[in-house]
C-alpha cells in the first residue's frame, strides 16, 4: 500500500465539487474574451455569433493597435534585462549579509504599497523630470512594478545553490566576481530564465501604474484594451487580449518545466 | 589577522544589493517622499503646491464624508472579499496540494495562475462579456424564470466584490496551498487512527494548522483589495465610493495631487494597521499550536 494511499483525509466528492466550481469561476472571464474574439458580429458577444477571424486581421493592419503593440513590445524589452540585472544581484545579496528581515521588506515593498500610491508618486516624481508620456517613464515604472516578482523568482534559485560549489571556486583563487560568474550565475539560470519571463509577461500586461505616467503618445496595448473596456466593447480588443494571453498561457507553460510558479507569488 | 579579510566579505556581501538598493532609492524611497511632502504643502486656487507645510489636506481629507466614508466601505468590502477568498480558495488549494495525478495538478495550476498573468484589464473585459444584457449570465437569469428580463449585473456592490475576489483569489489559492503542502500527513493519519472522523480531523487538526497560512493569505489579500482601482472602475464600481478610485479620481481627473496624497497616505495607513492586527493574530495562534 503507497503512502498516498493511506490518506486518512481524501479529497472527498464535495471537496472535489467545490474546487471545480471555484476553477469554473476563475476561468470563465477568460473563456469569454477567447469565445468573443472569434464572433463575426459587428458587437462583442459570448457565446460568440458564427465563427471568423476578422478581428484578427483588424487588430493587424489597425495603425492604432501596431503602434500600440510596437511600444508594449519595445517597454518589454527595455524591461526584462533591467530588471534581470538588478533582480538577481539583488535576490542574491539578500540570501546572505545580515539585516536580512528589514532588507526583504524594503526590496519587496512596491509589491505592498497600493498601487495607486506607487502610480502616484511616480506621476509627480516623473513630472519634474518631464518624463511622463514617455518610454522611458514607462521602462522605469514597470522595472519598479515587476522587480519583487523577479527577485522572488530568482530567490527560489538562490535558495537551492550549493554553497560547496562557491567556496571550491574561492579556495582554488577565483576572485569573487568570478566566482559569481562562472560558478553562481550557471546554478541560477532557471530562476533568470523564468525571472526574465516573468518581468516579460507582466510588463505586458501592466496598467495600474502606467494609468498615470503615460499619455496620449505612449497608449501601450493593456491601456487600449482599457479604453475599449471603458468605453465601447469592441471585439477587435478581445481579439488582442487573446493573443496577449496565448502568449501568457505558453509562458506559463515552458515556465513550469523550469520552476515552481507558485513560488514567485 | 582576520580584521581586514572580514570586513571585505561583509563589503562585498553587500555590493551584489547596491543596484538594486539604488533604484529603489531613486524611483520608489524618493518619490514617496516626495509624495509624503507634496501631502503636506498649502494649496493655491488651482491646487499647485506652495511653500511651508500644513495639515490641511490631512484635516480635510478626514473631516469630509467624500472620503472618509470611501474608507470605511473600501475597509469593509476588503474584508468581505478576505473572507471569500479563504473559504472558496480554501478546497482549490487543498486539492492542489492533495490530487494525486500530475496532470490534475498542472490543471490547476495552469487555472489558478493564469489570471495572475493575465492583464486585470483583460479580465474586466471578460467580464464585460458575461455580465451584458445580452450575455451568458443574464440569458441564465432570464431562462431559468429568475428574472423578467435582463437587469444591470455590471454595476452595484455585489458585482464589484464578485470581480475583486476573483482578482485576488489566486494569490489567496498559492499561499493557503504552500501552508496546507506543509502540514505532515503523519497527523492527519495518528487523528484518524485514533477514530476521528474527517470532519474533526478537518476541524481539529487541518484548520488549526493552516491558520498561519491563512493569515499571510489574509494579509496579502487584503493589502491588494485596499488598494485595488482598476477592476472596479471598468466592471461595477466606477461610481463606487472606493478609495483606491477616489485616489484615482483626485489625481488624474480634479488634478489635485496634494489632496490625492494625503488620501493614498491615509489609505496606506489604514491598511497598515490592519495587517498588523492580522499579523499579530497569527503569530499569537502559531505560538498557542507550538505550546
Amino acid at each position: 500500500m503507497t503512502r498516498s494511499r493511506m490518506r486518512p483525509l481524501g479529497s472527498g466528492p464535495g471537496v472535489l465539487v467545490a474546487a471545480w466550481v471555484v476553477l469554473a469561476f476563475l476561468a470563465m472571464p477568460l473563456v469569454a474574451v477567447t469565445g468573443s474574439s472569434f464572433t463575426a458580429s459587428d458587437l462583442v458577444q459570448f457565446p460568440p455569433r458564427g465563427f471568423s477571424l476578422r478581428w484578427y486581421q483588424v487588430v493587424l493592419t489597425s495603425r492604432d493597435w501596431v503602434v500600440s503593440i510596437n511600444l508594449s513590445l519595445v517597454v518589454a524589452a527595455l524591461v526584462i534585462p533591467t530588471v534581470l540585472v538588478l533582480g538577481t544581484l539583488s535576490a542574491y545579496g539578500l540570501s546572505r549579509g545580515r539585516h536580512r528581515g528589514w532588507l526583504m521588506a524594503l526590496f519587496m515593498s512596491p509589491m505592498i504599497v497600493p498601487e495607486v500610491m506607487v502610480g502616484l508618486g511616480l506621476l509627480t516624481y516623473l513630472q519634474q523630470l518631464r518624463l511622463v508620456n514617455s518610454i522611458t517613464g514607462l521602462w522605469l515604472a514597470h522595472s519598479l512594478v515587476t522587480l519583487p516578482f523577479v527577485i522572488r523568482t530568482v530567490a527560489v534559485s538562490v535558495h537551492s545553490l550549493d554553497a560547496m560549489l562557491e567556496r571550491a571556486g574561492a579556495s582554488m583563487g577565483a576572485r569573487p566576481l568570478r566566482v559569481f560568474g562562472t560558478v553562481i550565475l550557471p546554478q541560477l539560470r532557471p530562476g533568470i530564465v523564468a525571472g526574465g519571463i516573468f518581468a516579460g509577461v507582466l510588463s505586458l500586461g501592466e496598467v495600474a501604474v502606467s494609468m498615470f505616467v503615460s499619455g496620449p503618445n505612449t497608449t501601450t496595448v493593456p491601456l487600449r484594451v482599457m479604453s475599449a473596456v471603458q468605453f465601447e466593447l469592441d471585439p477587435s480588443a478581445a481579439a488582442v487580449s487573446t493573443l496577449l494571453m496565448a502568449l501568457s498561457v505558453l509562458v506559463m507553460v515552458l515556465l513550469s518545466r523550469w520552476v515552481n510558479l507558485s513560488a514567485a507569488f | 589577522m582576520m580584521g581586514p579579510l572580514r570586513r571585505r566579505t561583509r563589503l562585498l556581501a553587500w555590493l551584489p544589493l547596491t543596484p538594486g538598493g539604488l533604484f529603489l532609492l531613486a524611483l520608489f524611497v524618493v518619490p514617496l517622499f516626495s509624495l509624503l511632502v507634496l501631502s503636506l504643502r498649502p494649496t493655491d486656487a488651482y491646487f499647485d503646491p506652495q511653500q511651508g507645510f500644513t495639515a490641511a489636506q490631512y484635516t480635510e481629507v478626514l473631516s469630509g464624508r467624500y472620503y472618509r466614508d470611501a474608507l470605511a466601505y473600501t475597509v469593509e468590502m476588503a474584508l468581505i472579499v478576505t473572507v471569500l477568498c479563504a473559504v472558496v480558495g480554501y478546497p482549490v488549494a487543498w486539492l492542489l496540494v492533495h490530487a494525486r495525478s500530475a496532470v490534475l495538478r498542472l490543471v490547476i495550476v495552469l487555472v489558478v495562475v493564469s489570471p495572475l498573468l493575465t492583464s486585470v484589464v483583460v479580465r474586466s473585459f471578460g467580464w464585460r462579456a458575461l455580465l451584458a444584457a445580452n450575455g451568458p449570465v443574464n440569458r441564465l437569469l432570464v431562462g431559468t424564470r429568475l428574472v423578467a428580463g435582463p437587469v444591470n449585473l455590471l454595476t452595484g456592490p455585489v458585482t464589484v466584490v464578485v470581480v475583486v475576489t476573483h482578482v485576488l483569489l489566486p494569490f489567496a489559492i498559492v499561499t493557503l496551498s504552500t501552508a496546507l503542502s506543509r502540514i505532515d500527513d503523519a497527523y492527519l493519519r495518528a487523528s484518524s487512527s485514533l477514530g476521528a472522523r474527517p470532519a474533526a480531523t478537518f476541524l481539529n487538526v487541518v484548520l488549526p494548522l493552516s491558520v498561519p497560512g491563512l493569515v499571510s493569505g489574509a494579509a496579502i489579500v487584503f493589502s491588494l483589495a485596499m488598494g485595488i482601482y482598476v477592476t472596479p472602475l471598468l466592471v461595477g464600481g466606477a461610481n463606487q465610493p472606493l478609495a483606491g478610485l477616489r485616489v484615482y479620481d483626485q489625481a488624474l481627473r480634479v488634478f489635485n495631487q496634494p489632496s490625492a496624497a494625503a488620501m493614498s497616505f491615509t489609505l496606506f495607513a489604514v491598511s497598515l494597521v490592519a495587517i498588523a492586527v492580522l499579523t499579530r493574530f497569527g503569530h499569537h495562534w502559531e505560538r498557542r499550536i507550538h505550546d
